[in-house]
């Protein structure tokens, strides 16, 4: 490996497990060591929120900036790798809840909400095998994904205060104030942070590669 | 830089065009309705007046007013950019309308048809399966605002699905996702209609979800249609 960049991730993440493992201390009212998948959930729910943000983001710059097939690209791949994210955030929530609920899945309004969101974002890749020509699918999935951002607050924000929701609270909630001990919240961050590059590393070698095979296949 | 008398004109040309258009053939139509009484013959069949006890009936047959409304939807509205596309027709309107007032215009049709299928099919619903109404004025303002919301939504994506391939399987699987958070906020709200409980903060979201899509839309849409 040629990148120091991606051995420092290597060495953070590590650190990050370790640090959920054997220096955060337990949450307090949790099951056993139930809380401790928390050090993966919260960062994962996060990197897939800033993947879907991000591809549309990038959908509004196809739109707006020029068509360019980069933006396409990146869009793409932001939402192939937010889908990812957003599986395991759900199976890591899913796992808990069935320890601290006692069941897998009960719809809570978090769960109803990222599964909305996964099927969204299941339906723009979905659209996007059922367009041949390149620049008819990146037109018109870059517009499905801005719809997106016009739909997700509905999803994120508020439906899962208007109804009654089992999730404990984000930690930054609505009284804006950190209630969990200091050690927990520096590796919630530090694993949100490290995850968030680890997502932004894998996305530039998916939109480089997906560059070449275009390049190839234009030729 | 077209005026807004002309814009105007534009839009209304469209929506008369859609509905002489629809009277042709009366496709939408027949399918949303026959579409929406044989999915009601069903529901009452299965869960009928004998079937629910009136305190469950409060529970179950809002959802199944607002799933049969969007699987109607869903048969029928795409037909409005599909058909454009399959008969050739859409080169034409990108030439003769401007994309906003294109898009309001499907939005009326759409609109109307929605609105029209659901002045058939609730008080046929509310008298098959007995739900006996409240507060039959919250009812109509949520069939009203759901109603547009799915008009709404379901032309933006009908526009984007009509550009694709397998466009029947993929309107349903592109709009579900975008008119679930309508859904379940006009399911919530006839509820409480049917109950009789006040709106509370419910009906401004509905109306706060229209104005976004009804704003993305406007947005999207010229670069949904032109290529």
């Amino acid at each position: 490996m040629k990148n120091p960049l991606a051995w420092l991730l290597w060495l953070w993440i590590s650190a990050v497990i370790v640090g959920a493992f054997f220096y955060a201390p337990l949450a307090q009212g949790f099951i056993g060591e139930s809380s401790r998948i928390l050090f993966f959930h919260v960062p994962m729910a996060w990197v897939s929120f800033v993947a879907f943000i991000a591809a549309g983001v990038w959908s509004l710059l196809y739109l707006y900036r020029g068509r360019q097939p980069r933006h396409d690209r990146a869009a793409a791949a932001a939402v192939e790798l937010g889908l990812l994210f957003g599986v395991l955030a759900t199976v890591t929530g899913s796992l808990w809840a069935r320890i601290m609920w006692n069941a897998y899945w009960n719809w809570d309004p978090r769960q109803t909400s990222i599964v909305v969101a996964l099927l969204f974002y299941a339906a723009y890749l979905a659209l996007r095998s059922a367009v041949e020509d390149d620049n008819t699918r990146a037109r018109l999935s870059a517009a499905y994904a801005v719809l997106g951002l016009a739909v997700a607050p509905f999803l994120f924000f508020i439906m899962p205060r208007i109804m009654f929701s089992l999730h404990p609270q984000s930690v930054i909630n609505a009284q804006g104030k950190v209630e969990v001990e200091s050690r927990m919240v520096q590796v919630l961050l530090a694993g949100s942070a490290g995850f968030t590059a680890l997502f932004f590393w894998v996305h530039n070698l998916r939109c480089r590669i997906q560059a070449l095979s275009d390049r190839k296949s234009a030729l | 830089m077209r005026n807004a008398s002309s814009w105007a004109a534009e839009a209304t040309a469209v929506f008369v065009k859609e509905w002489r258009c629809e009277f042709r053939t009366r496709y939408a139509l027949n399918t949303l309705a026959l579409f929406a009484f044989t999915t009601l013959v069903v529901v009452s069949v299965s869960l009928g007046p004998l079937g629910v006890s009136a305190s469950q009936g409060t529970a179950v047959l809002p959802v199944m007013l607002w799933v049969i409304l969007l699987f109607s939807v869903a048969a029928g509205l795409p037909r409005a950019f599909v058909q454009e596309e399959e008969t050739g027709t859409a080169m034409a309107l990108r030439l003769a309308a401007t994309p906003s007032a294109l898009f309001c215009g499907k939005l009326a049709y759409g609109l109307t048809l929605v609105l029209a299928l659901e002045a058939l099919l609730t008080p046929v619903y509310a008298a098959m399966m007995n739900l006996q109404v409240a507060s039959p004025g919250l009812l109509a303002a949520v069939l009203a605002a759901g109603g547009y919301g799915l008009a709404a939504g379901s032309t933006l994506v009908a526009a984007i699905i009509a550009q694709a391939r397998s466009k029947g399987t993929l309107f349903s699987v592109l709009s579900f996702p975008v008119l679930l958070p309508l859904l379940l906020l006009s399911v919530e709200l006839t509820r409480l209609a049917v109950a009789g409980s006040p709106a509370g903060v419910a009906l401004p979201q509905l109306l706060l979800y229209d104005a976004s899509v009804t704003v993305a839309g406007l947005m999207l849409f010229p670069a949904v249609w032109n290529p």
